[in-house]
Order: structure tokens, then sequence, then C-alpha cells
């Protein structure tokens, strides 16, 4: 087994260099780039365009660039962004606690939702539970997540107010019709602004819709996962066997059932976990959330090369590594399953 | 069950290390400069946060030094939000190349002069504009001087000198400054300081938009020693300024906050509100949301379609002006087969280079009925570049005349022959025999107003004969660099459609576009933004003597011209103006639109009722 993970760690060498080449060389050939974001400013005149086009390198060939950027990081220098000027990890180190904190909670409260839903309908296949879950896990599937974020900021921020005013204490018509009233929940942002400390609950308070847009999607998904592998244990052998010997329902299915239905989906949880660190770039537009899909999105429309390959080398590496860990943690979880 | 167990655990495990995460990850306190934070510090501690330390001391204990009668502080600072959808990147006015960053610089950073909404020039540390009249100004434009006001200080209490503003110049002219636009200053002798607060300035030859430069001065003592502004961290958290408020702390994408300057000029009157703070909200959708509930005070840019469904809100405000920029179509003169001609005129485009042409696709466009359908009537027709400022051009609109169009048509040698709605050539000047009219239209991706104003100029053209075909490309694509291999650079395209405009002096702008000298080739390294590649010899002597002089109503006629000659030649048409539009709650006073410059210009006069 350690020969194994040695060996599979030691393949990821030149799978990292040759990710690295592939997408330089894409980002290199995509038009666009670091220029194009000064060409609309009417600050500048076209002696600048050139002179700036020198200054970042532009007109040297591809591999050039790409020697000079893969010599640096190897050393362990990420570079600094073409636009900020800041160092490249200190602007991913900016925005990665954010976006973990968002997209954790997220994923959480859609396993601690989904897998005792798909549980429960895949015990009472056909019951109306079970058509009721199915439908909704449909539509959570189906719906536009942008649409779906924006009307909740409607709903909760626009429609809705705080029924609990300091000027009028509490009263249900404040839900909707009360001209100096707060917003029921925020439209956006980690926490109040111009706070300087802001309380437990009031980023909780700014957490509940983002989180919610984000679980609606993955909510579906999870429930017919999981609903699915359970369906397949109840029907095989030992779980009859295990019903016959008399043992009671709750030990069946928890004891028996569930352990081995949870093995594949836990797999595949440790699969989306790299694209937990890549952040959510829809959910971070509509709620203001600095994160790192929004980090991303901008660097690549700007053509910022060192934060472009700096946030890509990093998911490359959680890629690789939760992927030996999903391995690992279904030969942890079967024992029949063996490496060598 | 063990292994159910552990699971879990792991799961668990994770749960706490976000806890633990969120718990830590606060906003990022930037390494103050000592002076101005104590000031700042003192205005949010008197607000309602429960958890801050300072909290029960707060209204006496952090008293700021230098404020010896400060009024009774209500307990919530006066602050206004402000929403832009784009994040600034660095702040230092001269390496930025967003508008959103400098919304943000203009508040705290000043220069002498700067541009009112009528587009008339007005002192703003300057005691007066320099002009030929007042003596400021050598009859040649040569030799400039300004006058400082007595006794401004930066936010940190050093004195504002000329040497300031010497060292900006310095600067901005150093090699690998990373200073993005060094035009102009590039073109001063000298700056020379004979008493701290006299400016003179010496060019080594006449630059007519001399007025732009300085509008932003660096604070030599707090920048001095690297001349790699780059590294600056005056970028960032660093800003220091003379201006109304002061940077108070910026968390990354998210939000930055501004507090009065205590040692601004005209304090404690200016500026009226405590606190500015600026949201970063990336969905325009979003933001419309958050002006109707109240979130925020001020949204920032929005366009004529957005206009209808506030009309009625009696809680927002739409502040509205005609802009100097206009939606236009770019019409290639030259073959777009080459890479990057410079001699349209022995390879002009097979189907646009003949002038009935283009004047045919100009009496087939409905100007009007764009502006009504897609804009709501909320501008005007597109005429001439320069549609507003001291330097407009007087054209009158084109006319819409689809018969004209299909006569001019058929003059040039294009008809439609075998029946399929599209003319060819037959007997065309430049074209091969039997070539379709067929043109592509191109513009920026994902714009639904431009995406629906090519399919009603594809409509338009149909009904002409003419068939446009769209091939819409991501803005980054279209407005690539040189070396990027950009079309629109290398004149590979037949119609661009896109907006541009130009400063408060447009001489640069107007060069850069329609002079002949200004066609992006090999040979000058793709400088230049004649990418039409249009050549006029009086249009560009024109240009070439309105750059000369400092005379205003001299330069204006030599302008004229060359609208004239635009409107003639049409190597762009004007579809429409665009106007520059905001929106802020009913509550919000002393805001007022600026369409040459930022919107945060006068944030001193801004209110909050």
């Amino acid at each position: 087994m350690a020969q194994y993970i040695l060996r599979r760690l030691l393949y990821s060498i030149p799978l990292l260099i040759l990710i690295s080449i592939i997408v330089f060389f894409l980002i290199s050939l995509a038009p666009g780039g670091p220029m194009s974001a000064f060409e609309e400013n009417p600050n500048l005149t076209p002696e600048d365009i050139v002179r700036l086009e020198e200054e970042f390198g532009l007109n040297q060939p591809i591999y050039v660039r790409y020697w000079k950027w893969a010599s640096r990081i190897i050393v362990g220098d990420w570079g600094y962004s073409n636009v900020t000027h800041q160092p490249v990890l200190q602007e991913i180190a900016h925005r990665l606690p954010n976006t973990l904190q968002l997209m954790l909670v997220a994923f959480l409260i859609t396993l601690l939702i989904a897998i005792p839903i798909g549980l429960y309908s895949a015990l009472h296949q056909y019951s109306l539970f079970d058509h009721i879950a199915t439908f909704f896990a449909f539509v959570g599937q189906a719906i536009p997540i942008f649409w779906f974020g924006l009307i909740l900021i409607i709903i909760f921020n626009v429609w809705l107010n705080n029924p609990i005013s300091p000027h009028h204490g509490f009263a249900w018509s404040h839900f909707t019709d009360c001209a100096d009233c707060k917003p029921l929940l925020p439209g956006g942002g980690m926490a109040p602004y111009g706070v300087d400390d802001p309380t437990l609950w009031q980023r909780i308070k700014h957490m509940i819709l983002p989180v919610t847009m984000l679980a609606m999607f993955g909510m579906g998904t999870y429930t017919r996962y999981m609903r699915g592998q359970t369906l397949e244990v109840i029907y095989q052998d030992y779980i009859r066997t295990a019903r016959s010997k008399g043992l009671p329902e709750r030990l069946v299915v928890m004891r028996h059932a569930f352990k081995n239905a949870l093995a594949p989906v836990v797999t595949i949880i440790a699969l989306d976990l790299p694209g937990l660190f890549g952040g959510a770039l829809f959910t971070e537009t509509i709620f203001s959330w600095p994160g790192m899909g929004r980090l991303f999105y901008r660097s690549a429309q700007r053509g910022d090369y060192p934060l472009l390959m700096g946030i890509v080398m990093i998911n490359a590496v959680l890629i690789i590594a939760f992927n030996l860990l999903a391995d690992l943690s279904y030969a942890y979880l079967d024992p029949r399953i063996r490496y060598d | 069950m063990s292994k159910i167990i552990r699971t879990l655990l792991v799961i668990a495990l994770l749960v706490g290390a976000v806890i633990l995460v969120a718990g830590c990850s606060s906003s990022q306190q930037p390494a103050q400069k000592p002076t101005a934070a104590p000031a700042a510090t003192e205005a949010p501690a008197a607000t309602e946060a429960p958890a801050a330390t300072e909290a029960p001391a707060a209204t006496e204990a952090p008293a700021p030094t230098e404020a010896p009668a400060e009024p009774a502080k209500s307990a919530e600072p006066k602050t206004i939000i402000y929403g832009l959808y784009q994040e600034p990147d660095v702040l230092n006015p001269f390496i930025a190349t967003q508008y959103a960053a400098d919304e943000v610089s203009k508040m705290v950073v000043e220069g002498l002069v700067d541009v009112d909404p009528d587009g008339n020039f007005y002192p703003v540390l300057a005691e007066e504009v320099p002009t030929i009249e007042n003596g400021l100004v050598s009859e040649d434009g040569l030799n400039v001087t300004y006058h400082i006001k007595k006794g401004v200080v930066w936010s940190d209490g050093e004195p504002f000198t000329c040497d300031d503003v010497k060292y900006t110049w310095e600067i901005v002219t150093t090699p690998e400054s990373g200073a993005v636009n060094t035009s102009g200053y590039d073109k001063i002798e000298a700056v020379t300081c004979d008493d701290p607060n006299t400016v003179q300035i010496k060019f080594k030859e006449f630059y007519a938009p001399y007025l732009t430069l300085f509008d932003s001065v660096l604070p030599k003592h707090a920048t001095e020693g690297a001349t790699d502004m780059t590294t600056w961290e005056y970028n960032t958290t660093g800003l220091l300024g003379t201006g109304p408020f002061v940077l108070r702390d910026w968390e990354s994408g998210d939000h930055i906050t501004l507090v009065k300057n205590e040692n601004y000029r005209d304090y404690p009157d200016m500026p009226k509100a405590d606190q500015i703070i600026v949201r970063i909200i990336p969905s325009r959708e979003v933001g419309k949301a958050l002006i109707t509930s109240g979130e925020i005070d001020i949204l920032w840019d929005l366009s004529e379609a957005d206009v209808p469904e506030f009309e009625e809100n009696p809680d927002v405000v739409v502040h509205k002006r005609p802009g100097p920029g206009a939606e236009r179509l770019l019409l290639n003169l030259a073959d777009p087969t080459l890479d990057a001609t410079d001699d349209p005129l022995n390879h002009p485009h097979p189907l646009l280079a003949d002038l009935r042409v283009r004047e045919a696709i100009q009496y087939g466009i409905d100007k009007q009925l764009i502006v009504d359908e897609l804009l709501y009537g909320a501008t005007t027709v597109g005429t001439s570049e320069l549609s507003i400022g001291w330097a407009k051009c007087d054209i009158p609109p084109s006319e819409y005349n689809p018969d004209k169009a299909r006569e001019l048509l058929d003059e040039a040698g294009f008809k439609d022959e075998d029946g399929d709605g599209v003319r060819e050539c037959h007997g065309c000047k430049y074209a091969e025999e039997g070539a379709p009219l067929k043109l592509k239209i191109q513009t920026t991706s994902g714009n639904q107003l431009r995406e629906e104003c090519e399919q009603l100029l594809v409509e338009m053209m149909k009904d002409i004969g003419v068939q446009f075909y769209i091939e819409n490309v991501p803005s980054s694509e279209l407005f690539g660099s040189w070396s990027s291999g950009a079309f629109r650079k290398h004149g590979n395209f037949d119609i661009l459609m896109y907006t541009t405009s130009e400063r408060i002096d447009p001489q640069s702008h107007m060069y850069g576009y329609f002079h002949k000298n200004s066609i992006p080739t090999e040979a000058n390294n793709g400088k230049g933004f004649n990418y039409v590649r249009w050549i006029n010899d009086r249009a560009s002597e024109a240009l070439d003597k309105a750059g000369a002089t400092p005379n205003l109503e001299d330069r204006k006629a030599q302008y004229q011209i060359a609208c004239e000659e635009i409107a003639h030649d049409i190597p762009h048409l004007y579809l429409y103006d665009r106007s520059e539009i905001e929106l802020t709650r009913s509550n919000i006073k002393g805001f007022k639109v600026n369409p040459w410059g930022r919107q945060t210009w006068n944030v001193e006069e801004w209110d909050k009722e």
C-alpha cells in the first residue's frame, strides 16, 4: 500500500508539469490579454499602449515566457499579479478562507440534508415521500442557479422586511409594509459594512442566502446518488440474511445497508472536495462574496497570467491529491479492494 | 460502526476547520499610517459594534489630538454606501486603468484643476485655472504657471507644496516607473519651484491638453525612494491625498471604507458625510435590487435600458446627462484579408471602399427607431464624434431614406440579379464580378443592448439588399493588443460596433482615431487607433492645426472641419450618443452626474438626510 501511494505521488510530478505547460499555452493562445483592459481607456495614447506591451514582456515568444514563469515557481516564487502588483500567493490567501467558509458550510448542509433524505427515500421506494423528494431533487438540479439567487435576493431583501424594528418593536405587518424597516436578510457581502468586528450571528445572517443558493443544486444531486446506492444495496443477499436472522430493522439499515451504500458516495464526496476550493462564480457574483471564483474569472478576463497560473496550479495539486484520497478512502471502506 | 463514526468524525473535523477559518478571517486592517489612523478609528467605534473592545471608552478616550473643539459626536456616523460593479485593482491614479479605481481614488487624491459636469475646468488645489487671459499661460502655450492655494496640507499633516508637483512629473517620466499614461508629461521640459506655492511648467513643444495634466498629485514625502511605482504601498492601503476623505480599510474584492479627512482644507464644513463605503456588487441586477431595498445609497454606471423601471419609484432618483461617447459602426476601408496594410488606397475594401456603399448603409439605418425602441428615447441620435463640450461639432443628423440607399447601391454597381434578396457586384468599382454584398458585423458578446441593435441593423440592411451577418466576440478579444494579433488592430474586419469617447480635450482621441498617421502597422508596432485605415488629407491637416495652438476658438474651427470630413466620408457611422447614468436614493443630496470625469468629483458635497 505504501508503495502504491509512493508510486502515485511520483506519477503526479510529470503530470503537474504537463498540466502547467498545456494551461500556459492555452492561456497565451487565447485572444485578449492584459492589454485589452487598457485599450478602452481614453486616457491612454497609442504610444502608451506600445510601451506597456513591452513592459509586460508580451512581445517575447511563448516558450521564453513559460520558462521564465516555470523557473521561478520551482523555487517558490509565485510571482506578482499583472494587474494589482501584489504577490500571487497573497491574493489567493486573501480569498481562499472566504471561499472555504462558504463552500464547506454549504457542502456540509447539503450532505446533512441530502443523505438522510436519499436513504429514507430508497427504503420507502415509491411512497409519497419518495415521489416528493425525487421531484424536488429534479427541480433543484434544473433551476438555473443564477436566477434562483436573484429571486432569493428579491424576496428576502427587497420584499420582506425585518419584522423587528427598533422604533416599533415586533409586528407581523412589518414583514412587507414598513417604510423605515431594514430588509429581512442582507443582499450580499460577508458582514455588515462599516462594522469593525461583526458578530457570529451577523456573519451567519450574511451566509444564509448564498448557502441556500449553493445547497439547492447539490442537494438534488446527492439525494439521488444516495437513493441510487441504497437501492442497489438493500436488494443484496446479505441484507436479506440479516433480516432473516431476526436483526431489528434499525440495525439492518444502519449497520449493514447504510455503510455499504455510503462507500461510493464518500468517493464522490472526496472527488467533489477540490471543487470547493475553486469557489462558485455565480454565487459570488450575485452575493458580492469575495471568493476564489471571482478572482479566477477576473484574472482570466484580464489576462493576468501569473495569478491565473497560480490558481490553476493550486487546483491541479488539489485535484491530484483528492483523487488519491478518494481511491484510498474507498480501499479503506471496502476491505475487498486492495492496491499493489 | 467504527468506520461510519470515523467518516463522520472526519467531516466534523472539516466543519471545525471551517468555523476556525471563519472566526479567524477578519477584514485585513492595513498597516496604518500612524497619523491618519487615530482620527479615523474614533468614528466607527462610536457605533453599535458590540464586540469592539474599545467601545466603552469610545466617546472620550481616542480623542484625536488635532481636533480641539470636536462637536458632540452623534451615535451613528453619516455613512453613504456607493455600489460599484467593478473591483478596483490599484488605486494609484498613475497606474490604475479602471474607471472604478479612479472613482475611489478621486475621493482621496486631488490635483491642480478638474473638470465640472458642464465641461469647464475649475480650480481644485490651484487658485485659478491658468489661461492666456489671466497671464498664467504664455502666448505660445509653452509656459504655464499655477498658484497653489495657501495652507493646503496632506491628510497626514505635511504641507502640500510645488515640490510634490515636480516630484509627480519626475516619477511619471522615469522609465519603468510603471506609469500607464505618460503622454504630455514627456513633453514637459522642466517644472520649477521658485517658492513653495508657485508651480512653473515649461513645455518642450506645445501640448494642447495641458490642463489635463496633474489631475492627481503624488505625495513626495510618503512615496520617495523606490521609482518603480508598482511596489508602492501607496497603490493599495497607503493611498494618501489632500482630498475630503482618507482610506481607512480595504477588504479586497469586497468593500473599501473611507472616512472624512480632518485635515481637509474646508473641514469641518466639508465633507458633509462622515464615511463613504464603496461596495463591490458584481451583478448589475443585484445592484438594482439593493438600491430598491435601500441597502445601498448610490449605484454606479447604468445604461439607458435601466431607466424606465425606476421612473415611477419615489425612493430612487435617476441622474442622467449626455456623455461624450457615441456608439458607432466602424467601416473598414482597407482590404480585410491583408494583415495591417498601411496603404488602403491601393488595397481598398472590395465592398466598403466605395463611398456610395457607405452612404447607402447610412441612409438605410433608421437611427431614431433604434433610440426609441432600444433606448426608450433616453438619448439622442449620433451625429458626430464631438457631440458635447467646448469643441462640439455642428453636424446635422443623417437622413433615413431607404429609397435613396437603393438608388446609390444601384449606381455603385450592386444589383440583385439572382433574386436571393442580396445584391451582387455587377460592374462595381472594386469587388469581383458576382461578389455578394455581404458584410460581417462584430461587437462585444454578452451585451443584450448591442445584440438587439445588431438584429435591427440586419433587418434594415435586408430591406435595401445588403446582408449583415453577426459574429460577436468577447470584449477582451475585440479590444486586444497588437501583439496578441487582435483583428481590430490588424484590420481584419468589415464592420465593428462599440462605444468610444474622448476626454475633455479631444486632441489625442481625434488624432489617434482619424489622422492618417495613426494607422497601426508592423512598422510602428501597432500604434494608433485608426483601425479603419482612413486617409483624408484635409482632416489630417485640420487635426495637425488643432493640436498646434492654445487658442480654443481656432481649435474648435479645425475640429469642425475634421467632423465635416468624417460626416462626408463616413469612416465611422454614428448610431446614438451615450449618456452617463447613475442612481441614488431620494434622500441623498449633493450628487451631480459628471460625464467628463468621475462621479465622485464633488464627493465632499454628498449628504444624506
